[in-house]
């Protein structure tokens, strides 16, 4: 049994890759996640300058439908002192792929090329935050931004160039379309979902930046619709990989089958055993493999549209 | 049936009394919506001050419903709750974080000073209910005067009542010997190395650190539990990664607060660096 997998030219040792944002402020907490078991990992997006973030509240979990709701925003320390943390990760061989966001194609280009010399896997464009006013979502509901940022930063790197698309849009199909025209190599669906939740007692929102993104196994089926159509429309031309909800080694077989090459995995993580749910996921897909007579995860992929 | 605080939103709770402990500590009694299971001595809460800001705060009590926190006065979060009153909701989610872990028929010895004493005084409370024969307590407490030592009259009456002994310190000799609780740390295990110790802290991280060095020369020190509380947190519960610890890839809100002597020896972060909100390492 083979869990290998391929997204264009790179190879994993498995489809599980670590979400952006989610323990990836630290070379320390990236290699530990990918010590246990995850076939590469992304960092928390990184931007010019250093940024606090937005106030706390910022991150809950909402018990009774199992998700996360966060409002951290775009907090990260600027590249030039993210160099440092990826050096480590380097060094360490862990696969990593570096997260990276802007206001417009010159700051995309900044972060860009001021990364590039190290020998990571790949960028992926954060073009579809919810959580900051101007960057991010402005950017990734724009189809001719889209276009012009990823043949832009496809021109100035050898490395592949991953965009990452949000939900919260009405037509996915112009983006994702502007995205494999400006070169990228693969898509992700999906970034958090625009959510809100309010105190009803002190009668204000509860996060510190009132507006916020949900996250885990409430989008489940959302990010299984988006990589469906996504394949079903794109599947010959560009790989995807699926991103949302996923919180066993089931809903990474579900992924595949719509259509993902790989997956991403956030909000399932964020527990006080994160080495266990690894081990886990890792068993159930080899279990399902085992009975459904698979040999190779890449007979899985797309398995979903054969009717 | 026990019914647990879960991890989700926070939970509106009454604030039904307010203690001052100095001028700039406070003891908040927080009315909880029903009795949950009972948290630990090291674990803590995230208080959220509706429409400010929400930070964590260590248990540093619970009878049934009634939750006891104390907090210092530091920036914008804290100033905040302690422009509440009696009767004004706070929002509490936890509990979190692992706990001290007390070890039975030794010598406990307690170190703190600032805003580590809270969650000691619930650990030496807990000590002392499940004591045997062969437990001692020794609590040693440091800080800059008289007047910011906490909890002076309830460990002078413990000590009283011979449940614990009691040595506070304070930098200008206002009250108890001059000079720093690891000295005084250090001058007991250097005169009494017979019986096996535990030594708990919790406090500023560079008293810790110095602590810690002092600790991990002496063979009958079976374990070394600190908390380290000098972070910023997020989401309390492991998810955001704000709070990590280099190079093992440790979160103080799931992993810690208290960590052991092997966490803390592999801990090239403890006592050298932190990080800010945006993720920057910066010397503490
Ligand atoms: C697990 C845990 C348990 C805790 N338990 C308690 C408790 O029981 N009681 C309690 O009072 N507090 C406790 N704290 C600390 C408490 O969370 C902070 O004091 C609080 O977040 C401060 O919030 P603020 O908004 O008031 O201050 P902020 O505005 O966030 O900043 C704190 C102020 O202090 C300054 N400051 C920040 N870090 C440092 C530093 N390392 N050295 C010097 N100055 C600094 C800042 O510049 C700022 O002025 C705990 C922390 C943790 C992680
Ligand atoms: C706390 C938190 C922070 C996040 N930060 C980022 C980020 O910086 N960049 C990004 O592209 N996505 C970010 N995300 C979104 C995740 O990468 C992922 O797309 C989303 O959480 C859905 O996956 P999940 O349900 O497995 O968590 C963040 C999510 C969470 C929960
Ligand atoms: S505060 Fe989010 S991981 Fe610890």
């Amino acid at each position: 049994m083979n869990l290998e997998t391929k997204i264009g030219k790179i190879t994993l040792r498995n489809p599980l890759i670590l979400a952006s944002g989610v323990l990836g402020s630290s070379y320390s907490s990236l290699n530990r996640i990918y010590n246990s078991g995850f076939g590469a990992v992304i960092t928390k997006s990184i931007g010019i300058d250093e940024r606090k973030g937005n106030p706390n509240p910022s991150v809950f979990f909402l018990h009774e439908i199992k998700s996360a709701i966060n409002s951290v925003g775009l907090a990260n320390p600027g590249y030039k002192l993210y160099r440092e943390e990826l050096k480590i990760l380097i060094e360490k061989e862990v696969p990593t792929i570096v997260s990276i966001f802007g206001g417009n194609i010159d700051e995309f280009s900044e972060v860009l090329e001021g990364l590039d010399d190290l020998p990571f896997l790949c960028f992926e464009l954060n073009l579809s935050c919810p959580n900051t006013e101007k960057e991010g979502l402005a950017v990734g509901t724009d189809p001719q931004l889209v276009y012009e940022i990823t043949k832009e930063m496809q021109k100035r790197t050898s490395k592949p160039i991953w965009v990452k698309l949000t939900p919260n849009i009405t037509d996915i199909f112009e983006i994702a379309e502007a995205a494999i025209k400006g070169g990228a190599s693969a898509l992700v669906a999906i970034n958090t979902l625009k959510a809100m939740i309010i105190d009803i007692y002190s009668k204000k929102p509860i996060l510190g930046f009132k507006r916020g993104g949900l996250s885990g196994a409430a989008i489940k089926p959302i990010g299984i619709r988006f990589v469906y159509d996504l394949f079903e429309r794109f599947g010959e031309t560009i790989p995807i990989v699926g991103v949302g909800g996923i919180n066993s080694g089931y809903d990474v077989i579900e992924y595949l089958l719509a259509g993902a090459s790989a997956v991403e995995v956030g909000t399932a993580i964020g527990i006080k055993y994160p080495e266990n749910k690894t081990n886990l996921f890792i068993q159930q897909i080899k279990k399902y493999m085992h009975e459904q007579k698979v040999e190779s995860i890449s007979e899985l992929i797309g398995g979903a549209h054969n009717d | 049936m026990t019914k647990y605080f879960h991890n989700s939103k926070p939970e509106m709770c009454k604030i039904i009394k307010i203690m001052e402990e100095n001028e700039d500590t406070r003891t908040f009694s927080i009315k909880l919506p029903f009795t949950p299971k009972k948290p630990k001595p090291g674990q803590f809460v995230m208080l959220w001050v509706p429409g400010i800001d929400e930070f964590p705060i260590g248990v540093a009590g619970i009878k049934d419903q009634i939750l006891e926190l104390c907090v210092a006065k530091v920036g914008e979060g804290t100033k905040a709750l302690f422009e509440l009153e009696q009767g004004d909701l706070v929002g509490i989610r936890g509990f979190f974080g692992k706990a001290f872990r007390i070890k039975k028929s030794i010598t406990h010895i307690i170190v703190g000073g600032g805003y580590g004493m809270p969650p000691l005084k619930y650990l030496i409370e807990e000590i002392i209910k499940g004591r045997t024969e062969q437990d001692e307590i020794f609590v040693f407490e440091g800080a800059r005067t008289k007047e910011k030592l906490l909890y002076v009259e309830l460990l002078e009456k413990w000590k009283k009542e011979k449940k614990i002994d009691f040595f506070p310190f304070t930098d200008d000799g206002s009250y108890g010997k001059k000079g720093f609780p690891t000295e005084g740390v250090k001058e007991y295990l250097n005169k009494d190395n017979e019986k096996s110790v535990v030594i708990y802290s919790a406090g500023p991280e560079k008293m810790m650190k110095i602590l810690f060095d002092i600790c991990k020369n002496y063979n009958h020190i079976i374990d070394i539990q600190m908390s380290l509380a000098d972070r910023h947190m997020r989401c309390g519960f492991g998810l955001c990664g704000a709070c990590v610890v280099d190079p093992e890839g440790l979160r103080i809100c799931v992993d810690g607060p208290v960590f052991s002597r092997e966490q803390l020896e592999k801990m090239d972060d403890f006592g050298n660096y932190s990080r800010l909100p945006s993720g920057k390492k910066e010397e503490i």
